[in-house]
């Protein structure tokens, strides 16, 4: 556990995730692709941080590393001071499940399951009582906007909808990192909006991160944030967001 | 968490009732064919069952005790003879022709029992009693042969009716109840002398000689004395019993085409139950994925995994065990065809259909264990 005291000079807040010099290379030989060429980025708790860069860039993969859900060639990441590159798989494994929420693009809801139930797996996983777990997401679900469609299954529920338990699931047990892979790219315009106000709102909470990995310009000025990804590299960071802002249209 | 596996199960409707209806199949075909073909094996101890005799004496090249090779009348002395034998008496087992009302003929099994003790003497008399077998052309018939021999006759053959036994008069005076027996055919019991005076003329008439040993000797004593001093084979009516079902293995092929039945009920549940559970699987790969991205570990998705296939396979079983007792005890209740439970059958089942899931369970585990938690962010 070492830069738990890491806090980012002169912002006044702590550094949430430090990527160093990250490379990832897939498959080998002729076929390898190198997909992150050394990466060097930070996230500060407190912020909503995205991603951004061209199809193929590798935005995915880098969330997966930072996410710990994808091994890494060389290099160092460090999650809310605890450093992934230094663990066993199970002990990542057992971080992700305490500390990492998810949001994925297909919201990757179990179709069989109620919202409640869906919700309540990540506390499951950690050991959480049955009964505690489900009043629990019932509460999470309510602030998502999801008032007495616990009971409801994901196909009676709208996309919008869906992805809202999605976010419930990913906040239920509060972690402090939050990792959404293209989270509206399957919404139409009115309900990406209101996701990214509550993803915004969520990564206000202290002590909180979220990374949001997406081309979708029009949900660029939810961004405190931008990191701008190039061919397996992070190429720039932008501290504000203007000059996406005529993006949003 | 093992909630939320059955319930990603039991919700998935198609694939649940598939697996289901296969392993169900495969315990009922398992199980059903195993009981049939136990119930033969029990029938083809028939007559031990019906006439009881703690040791039967016979040829030395008897094996079982379907077959008969005569022993001579003076055996039976000899036998008597032999130090530790208490009692040792004659009897007639053959298969001959009833003749019906109508004319028609059917085959019987003929016992003749030792006119004075009787011994092999049927254990359960429905009417009538067995000592009137000592009057003239007297017999008693078991209830099968009320409905085999009652053709042509306006109510059912009983106690005062005659019918023909080879051509020679038999007048009933008693109906018993028999256990089915490999041949299927009715029991007909009468005195050894009076079964003689039925059965066909030939130069020896004794099929066995039944012995009890005195007081206090060992079977197992008896019986080697016996063998040693008569060169005849003297059975425990156990040994008897396991030799007639090891004959029947050996010489016939009854046990190897159940076994290609049982074989193929497992291969069914295997191929089924295998294949639509990892069918399963895959289908759910995304969500497994995205559990292992939540920080479930193998650990758990594994034993989920196994509850699964476990919990649907004794479903399954359970289902398939409660059909096979409900068509085992309308078999039973025909006495038609041969049918018998005995625990290792319900057990061995069990344990096959457990090899099927932990087959299937073990696809399923290997496929989730190579998942990388990344694939929930591929497309
Ligand atoms: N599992 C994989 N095997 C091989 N190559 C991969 C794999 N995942 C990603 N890549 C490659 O790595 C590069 C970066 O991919 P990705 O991170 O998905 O980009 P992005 O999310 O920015 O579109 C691409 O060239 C892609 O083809
Ligand atoms: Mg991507």
């Amino acid at each position: 556990m070492r830069g738990a005291a890491a806090i980012g000079p002169g912002t006044g807040t702590g550094t949430a995730v430090r990527v160093e010099r990250v490379s990832k290379v897939f498959g080998r030989g002729e076929a390898a692709v190198q997909a992150l060429k050394g990466v060097d980025f930070e996230a500060r708790q407190g912020e909503l941080l995205m991603i951004v860069g061209p199809s193929g860039c590798g935005k995915t993969t880098l969330l997966s590393v930072i996410a710990g859900t994808l091994e890494f060639n060389d290099g160092n990441v460090t999650v809310f001071g605890a450093g992934l590159h230094g663990m066993t798989r199970s002990e990542v494994t057992a971080f992700r499940g305490r500390h990492i929420g998810f949001i994925f693009q297909s919201f990757n809801l179990v179709p069989t399951l109620s919202a409640v139930e869906n919700v309540s797996i990540p506390l499951l996983i950690n050991g959480v009582a049955r009964r505690e777990a489900e009043a629990r997401s019932r509460a999470m679900l309510e602030k998502v906007g999801l008032v007495g469609r616990g009971g409801d299954t994901p196909l009676q529920l709208s996309g919008g909808q869906q992805q809202r338990v999605a976010i419930a699931r990913a906040l239920v047990h509060e972690p402090s990192l939050v990792i959404c892979d293209e989270p509206t790219s399957a919404l139409d315009r009115e309900n990406g909006r209101r996701v990214m106000e509550l993803m915004h709102e969520v990564a206000r909470a202290p002590g909180r991160c979220v990374i949001v990995v997406t081309h979708d310009s029009r949900i660029f000025r939810f961004a405190d944030r931008m990191a701008e990804m190039d061919d397996g590299r992070v190429a720039r960071v932008h501290e504000t967001h203007e000059t996406y802002e005529a993006g949003d249209h | 968490m093992y909630r939320i596996a059955l319930k990603m199960l039991f919700a998935d409707r198609g694939k649940y009732v598939m697996l289901l209806s296969g392993l169900t199949f495969a315990t009922l075909l398992m199980t059903q064919q195993a009981g049939v073909f136990a119930g033969i094996l029990e029938w083809t101890k028939g007559n031990l069952k019906n006439m009881r005799a703690p040791l039967w004496v016979v040829d030395p090249k008897v094996e079982q005790v379907n077959e008969v090779k005569a022993l001579r009348d003076t055996d039976v002395s000899r036998v008597r003879s032999v130090p530790g034998v208490g009692w040792a008496v004659p009897m007639y087992w053959g298969i001959l022709q009833a003749r019906l009302a109508d004319g028609t003929f059917k085959p019987v099994q003929l016992v003749g029992l030792d006119n004075a003790t009787m011994v092999g003497r049927p254990a359960r008399m429905v009417a009538g009693r067995i000592e009137d077998l000592r009057l003239p052309n007297a017999v008693v018939i078991d209830e099968l042969a009320i409905q085999r021999l009652s053709r042509g006759r306006p109510r059912p053959i009983g106690v005062g009716d005659l019918f023909e036994i080879n051509d020679r008069e038999a007048r009933i005076v008693g109906v018993c109840r028999t256990e089915m027996s490999f041949f299927g055919y009715p029991y007909i019991f009468a005195t050894y002398d009076q079964a003689l005076q039925f059965a066909p003329r030939v130069r020896k008439m004794l099929s066995y000689i039944l012995v009890s040993p005195a007081e206090g000797v060992p079977l197992a004593t008896v019986a080697a004395r016996i063998e040693k001093e008569t060169g005849l084979r003297a059975y425990t009516e156990e040994d008897f019993g396991v030799s007639t079902v090891r004959w029947f293995f050996r010489n016939t092929g009854i046990p190897t085409s159940f076994g290609m039945t049982i074989l193929l009920g497992f291969i069914v549940g295997v191929a089924v139950a295998g294949q639509t559970f990892y069918a399963f699987i895959l289908e759910n790969l995304r969500h497994f994925g995205a559990l292992k991205a939540m920080g479930a570990g193998d650990g758990l998705l594994t034993r989920m995994v196994v509850l699964q296939a476990f919990a649907v396979g004794l479903i399954g079983y359970g289902i398939g065990l409660g059909v096979t007792v409900l068509i085992g005890s309308l078999f039973l209740k025909k006495g038609m065809p041969p049918f018998s439970m005995p625990w290792f059958i319900p057990v061995g089942t069990l344990a096959a259909i457990l090899v099927i899931c932990a087959i299937a369970a073990a696809f399923g585990i290997r496929r989730i264990r190579q998942l990388e938690p990344a694939i929930v962010f591929r497309g």
